[in-house]
C-alpha cells in the first residue's frame, strides 16, 4: 500500500508503506516527528534519506555504518529494546545520521546517536549510547581508507 | 531547582526508585554513582545537548546536490 509525502528536495512521493518507519519518541531536538520514510532517491548512491512524512523540509541522510566503520558496535539497553519490541539483534536495522559541512568539505558520522529500526514492526528510534568511545562527529573515509575504531579520529565540522 | 550539599558517602534519594550516591571528590570533578531502574535513561547533559545539536546541523546540510557530491567522493572506490 502507498503513502503520498511532499518533499522539498524530491517534490511528492509514493512511497511503499514498508518504507515508513514510526518513532514513538522523534529525534533528538525533533522529538515531535514522530513518522518517517526512508528514500533510496539514487539507487547507486550508499546513502537514504529519512524524510518526515509530516515536514516536507525535515529530513536526514543515514548510512549503513557498517558500509564505513569497520568494527562499530552498538549495546542496545534493556528501555530501547523494549521500546523497540526488538526480540533479537538480526531484527535490528542500524542507521547513522550524516551531517555534510558547508560546500560538502567534510563528512562526518553521528555515531553516539544511532537509529535504529526494528526491520520487522518499523518501529524506530535514534538511541544514545552509554559507549563513550563513539563521538557525534566522526569523519567518513573513503571505502578504501576504512580503519578500525580505535584508530578512527573525529573531526570537528 | 532543589539544591542540596552532600558529601562523599553521601546519597540522593529520588523517588524511591533513584540514588545517586557522591562517591569521590577529586579537585573540581565528582563521581556519582547512580542506581536507578532499568527503565529508566540516565545521560549526560551535555551529550544530549551535543546530539540534538548535531541533528539539528545535519538537517541544515541536506541540499540534494551537496550531499550526493560529498558522499560520491566519500565511497568513490574501483
Amino acid at each position: 500500500m502507498d503513502m503520498r509525502v511532499e518533499t522539498t528536495r524530491f517534490g511528492a512521493l509514493e512511497v511503499d508503506e514498508s518504507s515508513v518507519v514510526r518513532m514513538p519518541r522523534g529525534p533528538l531536538g525533533f522529538e515531535d516527528q514522530k513518522e518517517f520514510c526512508l528514500i533510496q532517491h539514487r539507487p547507486d548512491m550508499p546513502f537514504r534519506w529519512l524524510q518526515s512524512t509530516s515536514d516536507s523540509a525535515l529530513a536526514f541522510v543515514v548510512i549503513d555504518p557498517a558500509e564505513y566503520f569497520v568494527g562499530y558496535e552498538i549495546e542496545i539497553s534493556d528501555l530501547d529494546a523494549e521500546l523497540l519490541q526488538l526480540t533479537c539483534a538480526e531484527d535490528s536495522l542500524v542507521l547513522v545520521i550524516v551531517t555534510v559541512g558547508k560546500e560538502g568539505k567534510t563528512v562526518t558520522a553521528n555515531l553516539a546517536a544511532p537509529v535504529v529500526v526494528n526491520s520487522k514492526t518499523l518501529v524506530g528510534m535514534q538511541i544514545v549510547l552509554q559507549d563513550g568511545r563513539y563521538l557525534t562527529q566522526h569523519l567518513l573515509l573513503a571505502q578504501e581508507e576504512r580503519v578500525s575504531m580505535e584508530n578512527a579520529t573525529a573531526k570537528a565540522a | 531547582m532543589l539544591v542540596l550539599a552532600r558529601k562523599v558517602g553521601q546519597s540522593i534519594v529520588i523517588n524511591d526508585n533513584i540514588q545517586i550516591l557522591v562517591i569521590e571528590v577529586r579537585g573540581d570533578q565528582v563521581r556519582l554513582g547512580i542506581e536507578a531502574p532499568r527503565s529508566i535513561p540516565v545521560h549526560r547533559k551535555e551529550l544530549l545537548e551535543q546530539i540534538r545539536a548535531e541533528n539539528v546541523n545535519a538537517v541544515a546540510s541536506t541540499d540534494v546536490e551537496t550531499v550526493t557530491d560529498a558522499l560520491r567522493k566519500d565511497s568513490a572506490e574501483s
